[in-house]
């Protein structure tokens, strides 16, 4: 069963035409993957499904659910968590507070409660910390629980990022490029992780990569996009001699 | 003696004093705080009063600017609701203070959602225009009603009951200065208890804040509002709780304030130079934290009399008031502290922690 849709997906920007067209469906429990070269269109198409584009053409169905118009808010409880490209972590926070704003569309008491510190607050509070710690081992992150973001190196912030994400217990993952600027040994255990949450945790992801080979090493299913146009989609293996993606991603024939 | 306690549960990571240290540390400010009133000249003790009302008004903003990134320069326009509020509950109606305060506030946070709500799509330096709109259009508004607000000449600020110099049937006294066990509680001493106690409950107010959900969410907006839409904060809620919350307190320090002055005019002192000390205090003290809302509001009321006395001696600063001399010392010690330690006290304290925990160590 699909848990994502697109249906014929649009966008544009005053005359560029970022997406043009775009069908394919997300099976449930998928690793599906997103490729394509500089400027196809996979990081404007993650904002129409997280509700920032909202000027989009066509329509988006997660579940059965019309997530056409809706705001990005509303699409972040509707289950949809995101990683995103140029990291979006909040500097100033230490890691267990980014993870524990994962966590904000569960919680249910309100700011009066919270002013007062009453024991409902208290209670919802500490039932969360529990689940961001479930998080927090899941990802190593044990060390770095009481720094600020903003001290921690790159990698390490990576996968706060992707903690944050999961913090949110979502149904659908979409991960914008999450090796991007990562050694090969960072990239090695973003690779395990990512497995990790497909099979221990059975999360459906959306992942934007541009190194091949990770790509088709870890993906169930991949869709290639160039300039805007679905040119190819199924399991990665079906992909290796098509010659559009190779002429797309490559540059020219190859001699095979 | 270990630094940090063993933490066994969750629950000791949210607790305010998590250890020792903590608990000590709060004994000896509650000791400071008890036994000054009694140890304070007059003048030292109106300094305290004016210092306590400065840590209400200084964590409200740090409510708003601190935690929710918004910079307003409209802080003075939510202390004059405040101040005025009380002045016409207690003046014309009769009310008690401990009723025309949460009115105050109230009316106050009204307000300062209403703003809000205007101000919702702009940031920073546009933000802050809009706010200080919001000063001079508050002031215009106080002075266009003279039968409510008595106008430019101002208004008298009566608390009733306990503070009022008054005899009641058969010569009792009802108010003015008590005497209790063969203690002398002046007018100037109670105010001094009375505002304790509404610091102390501003403070823990936006310690709540700060250490919940709601304040992790102004936090995101303040940091990166996309990513926190996308996390599912409501940003627009996000920033009109900080405003509310921000503009409550506030309209309670400016009542408080006016208590403190017994009479009021709307200009000086509710002019955009007040909003600008209240961001002083919270730059001085450490932007985002409560405690550099506490110590920048201390830090702050106490210097100005301080410096006053020291500019008299300084060469070219003699020439001036003696308020200009306040002005200038204190600008330059904000414009130091931005540049050498931009945390504020905040940064200065976690620099001596840190020396003490890694002694005998130098880092």
């Amino acid at each position: 069963m699909a848990l994502l849709e697109l249906d014929n997906v649009g966008l544009s920007f005053s005359g560029v035409r970022a997406l043009d067209g775009v069908n394919f469906a997300i099976e449930a429990g998928a690793l599906h993957a997103v490729i394509g070269p500089n400027g196809a269109g996979k990081s404007s198409l993650f904002n129409c499904i997280s509700g920032i584009h909202r000027h989009m053409e066509g329509r988006v169905w997660l579940d059965g659910k019309d997530l056409t118009g809706v705001g990005p808010t509303r699409i972040a409880h509707l289950g949809v968590a995101r990683m995103f490209q140029n990291l979006a972590l909040f500097e100033h926070l230490t890691v267990l507070e980014n993870l524990l704003l994962g966590r904000h569309t569960r919680y249910r008491t309100g700011l009066l409660a919270n002013l007062f510190w009453t024991r409902r607050a208290r209670e919802e509070e500490i039932r969360h910390r529990e689940k961001a710690e479930e998080v927090i081992d899941f990802l190593d992150l044990e060390h770095f629980r009481w720094m600020p973001v903003a001290v921690l190196p790159y990698g390490i912030r990576k996968r706060v990022e992707l903690g944050r994400a999961l913090c949110m217990e979502p149904r659908l993952l979409l991960l914008d490029e999450p090796t991007a600027g990562l050694n090969q040994e960072e990239t090695e255990d973003m690779a395990n992780h990512l497995l990790d949450i497909r099979h221990e945790l059975g999360v459906t992801q959306v992942l934007i990569g541009h190194e091949l080979r990770f790509v088709m090493d870890l993906a169930t299913q991949v869709t290639v996009l160039d300039r805007g146009r679905v040119i190819a989609n199924g399991p990665p293996a079906s992909l290796r001699e098509d010659a559009r993606v190779l002429s797309a991603y490559v540059g020219g024939t190859v001699a095979a | 003696m270990p630094t940090r306690p063993l933490v066994i549960r969750y629950e000791d990571d949210l607790k305010l004093l998590p250890g020792a240290w903590h608990k000590a540390g709060a004994v000896l400010a509650v000791a400071v705080a008890l036994a000054y009133p009694w140890l304070a000249s007059a003048r030292w003790l109106t300094v305290g009063n004016l210092g306590l009302v400065a840590i209400v008004g200084a964590a409200a903003l740090m409510v708003l600017t601190g935690f929710a990134g918004q910079v307003s320069l409209g802080h003075a326009a939510f202390l004059a609701l405040g101040a005025y509020a009380v002045a016409v509950l207690g003046g014309k109606l009769g009310w008690p203070f401990w009723l025309a305060l949460p009115f105050a506030g109230g009316l106050s946070a009204l307000v300062g959602v209403v703003i809000g709500a205007f101000a919702l799509r702009l940031k920073g330096l546009y933000l802050a225009i809009v706010t200080l709109g919001l000063v001079f259009l508050t002031q215009h508004v106080l002075l266009a009603y003279p039968d409510v607000t008595n106008g430019l000449s101002g208004t008298a600020v009566p608390m009733s009951w306990w503070f009022r110099d008054e005899t009641g049937a058969g010569g009792v006294p009802l108010g003015g200065t008590w005497t209790v066990g063969g203690v002398r509680l002046t007018f100037e001493r109670k105010l001094y208890f009375v505002f304790l106690l509404l610091s102390g409950g501003a403070v823990w107010l936006t310690r709540n804040v700060q250490r919940s959900d709601s304040g992790r969410a102004m936090m995101a907006v303040r940091d990166q509002d996309l990513a926190a839409e996308v996390l599912g904060v409501d940003t627009t809620r996000a920033k009109l709780q900080a405003f509310g919350v921000s503009s409550f307190l506030a309209g309670v320090a400016g009542a408080m304030f006016a208590f403190q002055q017994q009479y009021i005019t709307v200009e000086p002192p509710f002019d955009l130079n007040l909003s600008i000390q209240y961001i002083a205090m919270i730059v001085l003290g450490g932007v985002g934290s409560v405690f550099g809302a506490v110590s920048g509001a201390l830090a702050f009321t106490f210097l100005s009399p301080l410096a006053e006395t020291v500019g008299g001696a300084v060469p070219l600063l003699d020439q001036l008031t003696s308020a200009q001399q306040a002005t200038v010392l204190l600008s330059g010690v904000v414009v130091l502290v931005l540049v050498r330690e931009p945390l504020g006290l905040f940064g200065v304290w976690l620099r001596v922690r840190r020396y003490f925990q890694a002694w005998p160590f130098r880092y």
